[in-house]
């Protein structure tokens, strides 16, 4: 794949489709890739495909000019047809380069599970469905259900639906979709008291670094409403106060366009479990309005579309 | 001759020392690696090799403080300075990276204004280091005028010898600590030459390495290359990971709340990283992306050696490691290119 | 609406309820957004007819219910306010056509997702009056006063009486909290 890959991006910039690729390549630490974002033809050697790519790139779309040729993974896909649908970006003016993605390893769960931090691992690799970690010589393999991410165990769309050339061959969704739902179920089961407690302790390390708005694709508001000043809807203090509103209402704004890709959980910085939020806004509106972000680039977003009689029983 | 504690009693040592300081120590409790209050018993922190992912400069300058209250009357506005609090804390596990921070900053903040908040919390404060001894993939702190065992900025430095830490003893204050504490036995020589062969270890498990010379000259001369700095800045987000959690940046944002002539004006961290950092009535200098990246990296690189002769990063490797997009500052001072002086 | 936004402006750590005495027996305070067109109007009729309701209500004036966002239901529960009404036209009898069934679908996610989070679902609540409607929105606001008394005083923000959020992490935040 990555060879195929290679080749397509140089011939499209050499060729003068398009004007810019984004892609991956080898990141400065192990087992760790990076957005590569090039208008140079020499520069698509470095593209890579492995079990380490982790980010949407569809986030850095909004802010991009002319053509622009983007490997999308089966979650980039769902931001992109999204935007497309909010207008944000024109169809015409991208070249999608689909991989179909067997889910991406989440190095956190390794660490948990050979005891050890990621230094000192000497080696990850993925054969179908065997993950094999190598540590001091020795050799300990999972099955790879164990270390993916969360939202790629949950993934309803691996290959992309939207694309111009496929890099690889198509996979379907998991038959046992593992929703990730321990989090949610599991708050579920508490008070109401204890839960909004617990969004409290989790909220209260939220240092606001905006990591996670930064890097949705859902959200490319140029002024976001904690930057607005009249009115000021909440403060720059981290209170847990404010910090909890900044999520509640980051999550309605974006509710149904965000595709449950798990960035913003995988980038905050204190751990703290946003995707227990954005799958529960992803399950409220498919449950309410049967909507699944990014699935079809000619529907009408979420928000814009209504039905003559529905979500009745919530109103007097 | 220098003394030794066993790990195991680093629990009862801390105890001791709760006595007279409030403890700070690494612990993951809250959700995240930061310094907290020491709860008494818990010491799995000295099996961490890496540092916290909240520096402690958060000690000193809280992600929030409180400035002062004030109140409206009918003869203007009252202002409430806030209590001097005066509490002594001990930062226990400082890693030299840290501590050679926290130095840098003192230079800002001692500077023309002497900063009474962030003073008052430092100047009670007894920092007592722990050497690391499996720097990180991210870590380059030998590049950057320290190492992982240097104790030059701590009052006290624990240095891992096994089943015991050496202690060595660096200033007044440091003295002072340790003749309050009981449990501590004589370092053998063999301890001492063990100490200095684990300090040598660790000083070469630093693969990481950043070439500084010559780099506020090289940063001078590209501050206008916008080509340069575009591509550099490509996949930055502009979130405030690298800056909030960088334990030698100290910007900060000041509010004030106020509802019905009662108030308290606030300082919370800000980061020069995001879009309306520089946002100005009439206009924002640095409203494109390329522009702030620039600033984050001749900040550290340039204009702080400029001011205070020291380049303001310690290596500690934190905006390596939690970039979103592992955008990687090494690699980016290795790229910045050298212009040959005349040519253009 | 300028009332509210100048509640916005200056800030929200204070209690606005300060001035209660201790004493007095606790009111719940209700927080109505009404449309212009419609449920505004009604609230005026049951005025005019000497319909009785419940003083808790404080109105504001939107031109439609779609004017809603979200972030004025937060920021009302933020304040202080005990429970926020958000009343439209009837679906298909918007004055702007389609404002009331955007402002259905917010709602509607709206409240499904603060109960998930833990807001007790009495604090959010949605009502179609139009403006003949004067009788049912006395109802409307009588039966929404009567579930706010039962759930009791909107504490979801105050801070813990016990380890104060605001102090400097240095002091040991009492962030988790641990036995």
């Amino acid at each position: 794949m990555e060879q195929k890959l290679r080749q397509e991006a140089k011939a499209l910039l050499e060729q003068k489709k398009i004007d810019w690729i984004i892609g991956f390549e080898a990141g400065s630490l192990k087992f760790t890739t990076t957005p590569l974002i090039t208008k140079d033809a020499a520069d698509t050697e470095r593209l890579v495909i492995n079990p380490f790519i982790t980010n949407n790139l569809a986030s850095f779309l909004t802010e991009m000019k002319g053509r622009v040729a983007i490997v999308a993974k089966g979650c980039e896909s769902r931001s992109i047809v999204s935007l497309i649908q909010d207008n944000k970006v024109a169809r015409e003016d991208l070249v999608i380069l689909g991989v179909p993605c067997p889910g991406i390893i989440d190095l956190a769960k390794i660490e948990r599970l050979v005891g050890k931090e990621r230094d000192e691992l000497d080696d990850i690799s993925r054969d179908g469905d065997k993950v094999s970690v190598k540590v001091n010589g020795k050799k300990k393999d999972f099955t790879a259900s164990d270390v993916l991410f969360d939202h790629c165990l949950a993934c309803e769309l691996p290959t992309p639906q939207e694309y111009d050339i496929l890099l690889g061959e198509e996979r379907k969704p998991s038959p046992e979709l593992k929703v990730s739902g321990q989090n949610i179920a599991a708050l579920k089961e508490l008070t109401s008291t204890e839960r909004w407690a617990s969004w409290e302790k989790e909220l209260s390390r939220c240092i606001r670094c905006y990591a996670c708005r930064n890097v949705c694709p859902a959200c490319f508001c140029q002024r976001c409403f904690v930057e607005e000043t009249e009115p000021q809807w909440v403060m720059p203090m981290p209170r847990w106060q404010d910090n909890l509103i900044f999520q509640i209402i980051r999550n309605i704004h974006v509710a149904g366009r965000c595709t449950d890709c798990g960035e913003c959980e995988r980038v905050c910085p204190v751990n703290i479990p946003l995707r227990s939020l954005t799958r529960e806004m992803y399950d409220i509106v498919d449950e309410l309005f049967k909507f699944k972000s990014g699935m079809d680039k000619d529907a009408l977003p979420l928000m814009v579309h209504y039905e003559q009689e529905e979500a009745e029983d919530l109103f007097r | 001759m220098s003394k030794k504690v066993n790990k195991k009693d680093i629990a009862q040592l801390l105890k001791e020392w709760s006595q007279q300081f409030n403890v700070l120590a690494p612990s993951r409790a809250s959700g995240v690696a930061e310094m907290t209050e020491w709860d008494g018993k818990d010491t799995s922190f000295l099996e961490w090799y890496r540092n916290t992912v909240v520096p402690p400069k958060a000690s000193f300058l809280p992600p929030m403080e409180e400035m002062f209250r004030f109140r409206k009357d009918e003869e203007g506005y009252r202002i409430e300075p806030p209590s001097k609090n005066g509490q002594k804390q001990l930062l226990f596990g400082v890693r030299p990276c840290d501590a050679r921070a926290m130095a840098i900053v003192d230079m800002t903040f001692e500077d023309a204004y002497k900063d009474p908040y962030y003073l008052e919390k430092r100047r009670n404060a007894v920092l007592v280091g722990m050497g690391c001894t499996n720097p990180c993939e991210s870590c380059f702190c030998t590049s950057m005028g320290t190492t992982p065992t240097d104790s030059t900025n701590v009052d006290l430095m624990l240095i891992d010898i096994g089943d015991y830490f050496l202690i060595e003893e660096v200033t007044a204050k440091g003295k002072e600590l340790l003749a309050k504490a009981s449990g501590l036995k004589e370092a053998t020589k063999s301890d001492e030459a063990e100490a200095e062969k684990s300090k040598e270890t660790s000083y070469n498990k630093v693969t990481r390495k950043l070439d500084t010379t010559g780099i506020k000259d090289r940063l001078l001369e590209s501050f206008d290359d916008e080509e340069f700095w575009t591509k550099t800045a490509a996949k930055c987000i502009s979130c405030g990971i690298c800056t909030l959690l960088c334990p030698t940046c100290y910007c900060f944002d000041i509010n004030d709340e106020m509802v019905k002539g009662e108030g308290a004006r606030f300082r919370n961290w800000d980061s020069c990283g995001f879009p309306l950092y520089t946002k100005m009535p009439m206009e924002n200098p640095r409203s494109e992306k390329w522009r702030r990246v620039r600033q984050k990296v001749c900040h550290k690189y340039e204009f702080y050696p400029m001011a205070f002769d020291v380049i303001a990063c310690t290596g500690c490797g934190r905006c390596i490691r939690l970039c979103p997009v592992n955008w990687d500052i090494t690699q980016v001072i290795e790229s910045v290119p050298q212009k040959v002086k005349g040519a253009k | 609406m300028k009332l509210f936004l100048r509640l916005c402006y200056n800030g929200t750590s204070f209690d606005p309820r300060s001035e209660m005495s201790p004493e007095s027996e606790w009111e719940p305070k209700l927080l109505g957004f009404l449309c212009r067109w419609c449920s505004y109007a009604g609230a005026d009729l049951a005025g005019t007819s000497r319909k009785k309701y419940p003083a808790n209500i404080r109105i504001i004036k939107v031109p439609c219910s779609g004017r809603v966002d979200s972030l004025f239901i937060l920021k009302a529960l933020r304040l202080g306010f005990d429970g926020v009404l958000v009343s439209g036209c009837h679906p298909g009898d918007c004055h702007y056509q389609t404002g009331n069934y955007r402002a259905r679908r917010r709602i509607a996610i709206i409240k499904k997702f603060l109960e998930y989070l833990g807001v007790e679902p009495q604090r959010l609540q949605a009502s179609w009056v139009s403006a003949s409607e004067g009788g049912k929105f006395a109802e409307v606001v009588t039966d929404v006063t009567q579930d706010l008394k039962e759930v009791g005083p909107n504490q979801l923000f105050e801070r813990k009486k016990n380890g104060a959020k605001t102090k400097a992490r240095s002091e040991g935040a009492a962030r988790a909290k641990e036995d």
